[in-house]
């Protein structure tokens, strides 16, 4: 890795990297503008009540983050949400850091040196693979649920489809990357670090697949997970942000 | 017209026919052309909000009553929810079905027959609120059904026609069952010719006092549950209470109209019974209607500032046994289980209270259904199902009478006329090994005196 290369995340960060970046989360701020939009129509008082922070603060410990109404309906359903969720945010702390980093951080500062080839850059090797797998693990059971039990209670339409099948190819795309980047002998020493990542990477090589095909994976995790970003208002990824506001104003207003 | 699911409803499709409920009626436009636009401005933002929120989860689903008597995803409040918001978002915003893009996207616009169905649908709900209750984002499911309706009513969309009746009888004689005003404190005065109470419970608009007996028109009108206003009495004079009714110049809560979408009616006889009310100077109004304690306690409060407490019947008793006004000496050796109404339980919160005055009577063996307090099955009758769907309003019944019966109590207690009547239509269409009882009813045995019941009615009819 050359010192003076800019990196985005352990990638090279060049122009079309970054203009399928910019293009994606423009459609997304775009989206939630005309979301938003569609709200301010809705002209009937929305809260009855003062808002009661206690009530807000408490559900939004219970119910968003431990979402403790979840596991108390079924603890398969808690288990399957709590991995998706817990994962997620996870890998989007850790991918955020890294972009930070990379952009905002001069390359000979203290964060840039230990994070990207220091002590910081194998607590983020170990974190990734955790939270990745954690992810994944989580939506196997949302698979089998849906289509495999196919239980009664879930009906699916394109867009529970779509947002399970974004997901996934994010987090495999995401391990075939790393599996890939191991094959690279500079990352011999640190590489068992990325548990996960290394053991696929070794059952790659023992398969004769060599890290040939590494920039296009790269760019294909790149591009799904840009277009799971784009889609976030119009997909069910919305209700990452919406689900908790409506949990929180609901027992505002019922306190 | 649209007659494909209309299986439930007497066949017929005649929504625009009875044209006085429904503003848009003369003019909504035949069925295969565009709909005209949803009137989302009704709604709130945080409303508009919920419909992006449902994760489609299900849990809803489980639970709903009409959804189990009618296996369809559009009753479910997630196909519910999925549909309004497909609906609103091809009519307004970047992609709806006349926009650039939404024309780039093959957006299709909202048919008058598919606004139809989806209306239909719609009213397939009771407004029991237990999908709220297992929601795990919350959403606040029945205010936002019946903000929905509201834009459904406003298009000329619903009610559906046997609900419209209900509606347009409120509004004509200010009861749904369309009864004259002047009749409406007839019971009072049969009850004293048969001696069944000892005075006509006085007109508390001439002469003050303290307790404004709000009986409501079910218990007012309708002979099998008018027990309900005699026990009341009975209780009231035996604890001595101050109390009067408002006797003919009693008009409905208008809970009917706000539950069916017509907003406006329901702000009109808001308004007029807040202004009725305030003057009376009384310091609490009591009912022991669920519908009616709901409708004041809650939804008045969204209107205006009302002077007085607001309490249910057996919220009243109980302060009475406390303050020693009331003494439940006789033991009624009986096995009784007790029915949440819904706008009573789920949604006014009172939950406590009833079980706390059956664990006061003497001799009672109480004994809960599985599905008791925020999960205790709706009866069907609300929401306008009973008249828009009464099949499966009497399905919907049998088997939370069947939930009783399972317990084996006896007696099925509740505190609501309407769920009285509900209740009563599952009970005999099973012809089931229980009786119905409003709570009134224990009270005034326990007292020692003898109470009014659904048999005396019927006996004093004959
Ligand atoms: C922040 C607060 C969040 C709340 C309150 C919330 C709530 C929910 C609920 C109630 C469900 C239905 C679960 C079930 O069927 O049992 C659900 C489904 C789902 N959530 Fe979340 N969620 C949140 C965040 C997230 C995050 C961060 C992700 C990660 C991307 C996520 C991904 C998913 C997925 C993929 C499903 C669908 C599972 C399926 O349909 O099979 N959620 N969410
Ligand atoms: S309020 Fe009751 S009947 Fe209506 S959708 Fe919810 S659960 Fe079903
Ligand atoms: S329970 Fe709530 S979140 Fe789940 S599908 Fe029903 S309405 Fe949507």
């Amino acid at each position: 890795m050359g010192e003076t290369t800019r990196m985005y995340l352990y990638f090279e960060a060049t122009a079309a990297l970054y203009t399928v970046t910019v293009i994606a989360v423009l459609l997304c701020i775009a989206g939630i503008l005309t979301t938003l939009a569609l709200w301010r129509q809705g002209k009937a008082r929305s809260l009855h009540r003062t808002l009661n922070s206690a009530a807000v603060a408490r559900s939004f410990i219970t119910d968003v983050v431990f979402q403790a109404q979840i596991l108390k309906i079924s603890f398969v359903r808690w288990l399957m949400h709590f991995c998706i969720f817990i994962g997620f945010m996870g890998l989007l702390a850790q991918t955020s850091l890294m972009a930070f980093i990379s952009h905002f951080s001069a390359p000979e500062s203290f964060l840039a040196q230990s994070f990207f080839h220091g002590g910081g850059s194998r607590v983020l090797d170990v974190w990734g693979d955790v939270f990745g797998l954690t992810m994944l693990f989580g939506l196997a059971i949302a698979i089998i649920r849906r289509y495999v039990v196919r239980t009664r209670q879930l009906e699916t339409i394109a867009k529970d489809t779509t947002s399970l099948v974004l997901l996934t190819a994010i987090g495999l795309s995401g391990f075939i990357c790393e599996a890939f980047r191991l094959m690279d002998p500079q990352y011999a020493d640190v590489a068992w670090y990325s548990f996960a990542g290394m053991t696929l990477s070794q059952l790659l090589q023992a398969a004769g697949i060599g890290a040939a095909s590494y920039t296009a994976w790269v760019w294909s995790h790149a591009v799904i997970s840009f277009i799971f970003i784009a889609f976030i208002p119009f997909s069910k990824a919305w209700h990452i942000f919406v689900s908790p506001i409506e949990i929180v104003l609901d027992a505002s207003e019922r306190a | 017209m649209d007659n494909e699911n209309n299986t439930t409803m007497n066949g017929t499709d005649d929504r625009h026919e009875s044209a006085a409920t429904a503003p848009a009626a003369e003019s909504a436009p035949a069925a295969q052309n565009a709909a005209p636009k949803l009137p989302i401005e009704k709604l709130s933002a945080r409303q508009l909000l919920e419909l992006d929120a449902c994760t489609r989860c299900g849990e809803c689903s489980n639970w709903c009553p009409a959804y189990d008597q009618d296996n369809r995803e559009p009753l479910t409040p997630r196909g519910r929810a999925t549909q309004f918001r497909d609906i609103i978002r091809r009519q307004y915003g970047a992609f709806s079905a006349e926009s650039f893009l939404g024309k780039l996207l093959g957006k299709k616009q909202v048919s008058a027959q598919e606004l139809s169905g989806f209306a239909k649908d719609l009213y397939a709900c009771s407004t029991c609120m237990q999908c709220h209750f297992v929601c795990p984002v919350a959403i606040d499911t029945v205010e936002l059904w019946e903000r929905i309706r509201e834009c459904i009513v406003d298009t000329g969309f619903g009610p559906l026609p046997t609900q419209q009746d209900l509606v347009l009888k409120t509004k004509n004689y200010d009861n749904p069952w369309g009864q004259p005003r002047s009749s409406r404190a007839r019971w009072g005065k049969v009850a004293k010719k048969k001696k069944r109470i000892n005075e006509v419970p006085k007109d508390i608009s001439k002469d003050k006092a303290d307790v404004l007996y709000f009986v409501g028109c079910t218990a007012s009108y309708d002979t099998n549950v008018e027990e309900v206003g005699i026990n009341t009495v009975n209780i009231f004079e035996a604890a001595g209470v101050d109390y009067g009714i408002l006797g003919n110049k009693e008009k409905c809560c208008g809970s009917v109209l706000l539950r069916m979408g017509d907003a406006a009616s329901f702000k009109r006889i808001c308004t007029e019974n807040i202004e009725q009310f305030n003057a009376l100077g009384a310091s609490t109004l009591v009912t022991s209607c669920a519908g009616c304690l709901k409708t004041i306690k809650e939804d008045y409060a969204r209107h205006g500032k009302l002077n007085f407490e607001i309490k249910h019947t057996l919220e009243y008793v109980i302060d009475l046994i406390k303050a020693g006004r009331l003494k439940l000496t006789q033991p009624l050796n009986m096995k009784v289980t007790y029915h949440d109404p819904c706008h009573l339980g789920r949604h006014a919160g009172i939950f406590d209270a009833p079980r706390e005055l059956l664990s006061l009577i003497p001799g009672i063996e109480f004994v809960e259904m599985e599905r008791n307090r925020e999960n205790s099955r709706c009866c069907g009758a609300g929401g306008g199902l009973k008249s828009g769907y009464p099949d499966m309003q009497n399905q919907i019944s049998q088997k939370r009478v069947k939930d009783a019966v399972q317990t084996g109590a006896t007696e099925l207690v509740s505190g609501c006329p309407f769920c009285y009547q509900g209740l009563q239509i599952g009970i005999q269409a099973m012809d089931a090994p229980i009786k119905m009882r409003d709570i009134t009813e224990l009270v005034c045995m326990a007292m020692g005196l003898a109470p009014a019941t659904h048999e005396d009615t019927e006996d004093a009819e004959e």
